[in-house]
């Protein structure tokens, strides 16, 4: 179920830059080199002389802002097989002042934020910060796998797992209190009850319902991604970024669904949808 | 000046110390003091629960005394009043994970920006008690109106009385029915036992376990009556003389059926 | 308006007496299989949250379980702060505790104190001018060993908290039983114990101060909401009432009284701890019928 406007988005994985919207042709440059993308088009659009001719195009360029001589040469390219750029997508004031000065019109990309995530983005703003002055300094943002010292009569204590690289796969329920922190991915088969932390440098995939904190990509790796049957986390962290779903109110049918970073936040997808999108590589930013 | 360090305690579980500590805090930031909440329930944490704040933690109180961020990375503030915010325990930890002097530096911090410091105390009397009191300079003591809960109040007034801090005692989920019936304690003989100075009488309330689970804390609710009772003990904490409201006084059916009795 | 909430709660609750006593009275006089042969069993109970009904659910079960014909002790481990021989109205009666045993002053069989109004059942009071510190868990463990040679059932009552009473307590026991009210926090709360409670014990849940009014009003978790997270095999359910207070301070447990429904409930748990086929006791209308959904829509109380 799109919300509002859906920008588009980039898979590392290979752009496609010539889509079909309903409304006419979206051509993708978001992150990419310019040139090397206009030569493209301009190959793209040789190949097919006659196909386009008489569409309107939006041109999605993300956070990316293009020089004048740029955005003309984008223009002559789309003129000479028949596009008329119509719009500008992506992000910033400077982009929109821009589109305006061409006499382009703005779409702008940002997703619509409700009142309480703007003030959750402006609480977790702080502490992302502080988690990366730590990964300055040198300091890992995961806490070190720390060895207890059996005491008197100590029941066996929480499992903390060495940091070895790879994936570490637990086959029961995580319960509240209960950690697991893995240099690699962590793979859980059962839930993760709220009040439970998982702690990975690669990603999270939960086999259950999801419902503590998950830090993926607690190193920096903001690829990271977490999954799940049933996505109902207290917070979801990846690498710097965190993020709570403050409205989240039980839903009927949980899918599975995953979360990633994408242009500044944190977003949830459908696995399904996420699926799709790989495979066409490029990703349409909903919430589903 | 530095703020006043209460510990809110029981001994026994159950009897309302997280409610309290909550929704006093609350009551006495709309008054416009600067009040923070230190959850001292490391592993069994509940005050962020009780307020709703649970999804916005990021740093907790035992990261704060291992040196990992400061504490005003950690407080979280809560939106709904002016000058009201929050130290959540640590959940994955163990009460030793934190020592009596470095949680008494952290409430001392905490003190420098605040005007009031309410310490969530575990239940019990063992390590996390012993840490939520060493970090205060008074003490409330909560309990019910049940021989159990006043008897481990009793252990807990003792403690905190050996080491010379003022303590004030709480009445809470008093059901004055039952107390007409003789099936419940009255105020009265609680005090006649625990023998401190009484602070409040809050009477039950069917709403506090739903406002608990919403995490909405009840003196929210405009006009709710748990609200002016609330009031009230944070004026008396004040040093306000505030009569406290009789809940003995049958109401005129009531009076009205005792005299048909007798008669 | 309080009386006619009363009378509410009380007749709401009145329905599980139907369901339950038939069952129960049929098995009342046999003995359990398992004290015919070997050592007892020792269970402990246990919630992390204070103020669930652990105590109570200690002293009532203990009760049901020697009203059946077993022999069952009660341990009260709650040092410093013992309340379990008030339960049973033994609290004058206290000679010698725990600590006096541990440390070897008395023998155990001195320190118990037979119940005031069961055969069969005995208490190990807490010691209360001490701290939990002062418990070492071996011998815990030695005296809950004991224990179980010479009774049917050691009920193990675990103070609140997560610290070491509550390790303490988990030493000697074999088997645990997490008690429950529908509430957030003591979920969060029994979930963290759990989970320390770790791979030696299967954990069997009661779900305490249910009211089923509150949870079709939806002002209350429901029986699905608190094991839908918790996921433990469930002993039983059971409905807050006015009356276990009024008990408590009477040291009379509810479970002396079969006919009422708590004191049923606590009987068809027993009957399904000594592995009797008994469904799990759950208060009536616990699950709003389509009926009384539109009762209450239209804003009157109907039956």
């Amino acid at each position: 179920m799109a919300k509002g406007l859906s920008p588009l988005l980039l898979g590392k994985r290979g752009v496609t830059l010539l889509r079909g919207r309903r409304d006419g042709l979206e051509v993708t440059f978001a992150g990419r080199d310019l040139g090397e993308a206009f030569e493209e088009l301009e190959a793209r659009l040789a190949g097919q002389p006659s196909f386009y001719r008489g569409a309107f195009a939006v041109a999605n360029l993300g956070a990316t802002v293009p020089s004048s001589e740029e955005l003309s040469r984008l223009r002559d390219l789309l003129t000479g097989a028949g596009v008329t750029l119509r719009a500008i997508s992506g992000f910033g004031e400077s982009l929109e002042s821009l589109a305006r000065a061409e006499g382009l019109e703005f779409e702008n990309a940002a997703l619509p934020l409700s009142d309480s995530a703007r003030s959750l983005v402006a609480d977790f703003a702080g502490a992302r910060n502080d988690i990366a002055q730590r990964r300055k300094r040198g300091e890992a943002s995961v806490r070190r796998a720390k060895i207890e010292p059996a005491g008197r009569g100590a029941p066996a204590p929480l499992r903390l797992v060495e940091p070895v690289a790879g994936t570490l796969y637990h086959t029961t329920t995580l319960r509240g209190g209960q950690t697991l922190q893995q240099n690699g991915n962590i793979v859980v088969v059962g839930d993760v009850n709220p009040g439970a932390e998982l702690i990975a440098a690669g990603d999270i995939l939960v086999f259950g319902r999801l419902g503590g904190i998950a830090h993926a990509g607690a190193q920096g790796d903001e690829n990271a991604r977490i999954l799940a049957l049933n996505l109902a986390a207290t917070q979801l962290r990846i690498a710097t970024y965190i993020a709570a779903d403050e409205e989240a109110k039980a839903r009927p049918a949980p899918q599975p669904e995953a979360a990633l970073v994408r242009e500044g936040r944190i977003v949830i997808l459908t696995v399904d949808r996420l699926n799709r999108l790989e495979q066409s590589g490029s990703c349409r930013r909903e919430r589903a | 000046m530095s703020a006043r360090k209460i510990v809110v305690t029981s001994g026994k579980g159950g009897v309302g110390k997280t409610t309290t500590t909550a929704n006093l805090g609350a009551t006495l930031a709309r008054r416009g003091k600067r009040v923070i909440l230190i959850d001292a329930d490391i592993g069994l944490r509940n005050l962020d629960l009780v307020l709703g704040l649970e999804k916005r933690i990021v740093f907790d109180l035992v990261e704060v005394a291992e040196g990992r961020c400061q504490l005003r990375q950690a407080l979280i503030k809560d939106k709904r009043f002016d000058s009201l915010s929050i130290l959540p325990a640590a959940q994955t930890r163990e009460k030793d994970a934190i020592s009596q002097d470095q949680f008494a530096a952290i409430v001392e911090c905490a003190a420098d920006q605040a005007d009031y410091v309410l310490i969530d105390s575990p239940a019990g009397i063992e390590t996390g008690f012993r840490n939520a009191v060493a970090g205060a300079n008074e003490a409330i003591v909560v309990t019910t109106p049940e021989v159990s809960a006043i008897r481990d109040a009793d252990r807990v007034v003792g403690k905190i009385g050996d080491a010379g801090k003022p303590i004030r005692l709480i009445v809470n989920r008093l059901r004055p029915e039952m107390v007409r019936s003789g099936d419940m304690l009255s105020v009265d003989d609680v005090c006649e036992v625990l023998s401190i100075e009484l602070l409040g009488i809050v009477p039950d309330d069917e709403e506090v376990i739903d406002t608990t689970n919403r995490g909405e804390p009840i003196v929210l609710n405009d006009g709710g009556r748990l609200r002016a009772i609330y009031e009230k003990i944070a004026r008396r904490l004040e040093g306000e003389l505030v009569p406290f409201t009789n809940f003995d006084s049958p109401t005129f059916f009531g009076r009205l059926i005792g005299a048909l009795k007798a008669g | 308006m309080q009386q006619l909430r009363n009378d509410l709660i009380r007749s709401e609750a009145s329905e599980l007496r139907e369901e339950a006593t038939g069952v129960i009275l049929s098995e009342a006089s046999e003995r359990s299989e398992e004290a015919k042969s070997k050592d007892g069993r020792a269970i402990v109970i246990t919630s992390g949250k204070g103020g669930v009904g652990k105590t109570t659910t200690t002293a009532n079960l203990g009760t049901a379980l020697a009203v059946r014909g077993a022999r069952v002790v009660l341990v009260d481990a709650d040092v410093g702060l013992r309340n379990l021989d008030i339960l049973l109205g033994l609290e004058s009666r206290v000679k010698h505790h725990l600590l006096d045993v541990l440390e070897e002053r008395v023998q155990v069989e001195d320190a118990l104190v037979p119940g005031k109004h069961t055969d069969g059942l005995f208490l190990l009071a807490a010691a209360q001018a001490r701290e939990k510190d002062d418990v070492e868990t071996l011998r815990m463990q030695a005296l809950i060993a004991s224990l179980r040679e010479r009774f049917d059932y050691v009920l193990i009552d675990s103070p609140a908290g997560i610290e070491l009473g509550f390790r303490n307590a988990v030493a000697g026991a074999d088997e645990a039983v997490v008690v429950c009210t529908p509430e957030v926090a003591a979920v969060r709360d029994v979930d963290r114990v759990v989970g320390l409670l770790g791979n030696r014990f299967r954990p069997q849940l009661i779900i305490n101060r249910l009211r089923p009014a509150l949870v079709r009003k939806g002002k209350m978790l429901s029986v699905e909401d608190v094991n839908g997270i918790l996921r433990l095999p469930l002993l039983g359910v059971i409905a807050d009432e006015p009356e276990i207070i009024i008990t408590t301070n009477r040291g009379e447990p509810l479970a002396l009284r079969m006919q009422t429904p708590t004191g049923a409930a606590y009987h068809a748990i027993a009957a399904r701890i000594a592995g009797d086929d008994v469904a799990a006791p759950m208060p009536a209308q616990a699950k709003a019928s389509l009926f009384e959904r539109l009762g209450a829509m239209l804003g009157g109380k109907r039956r």
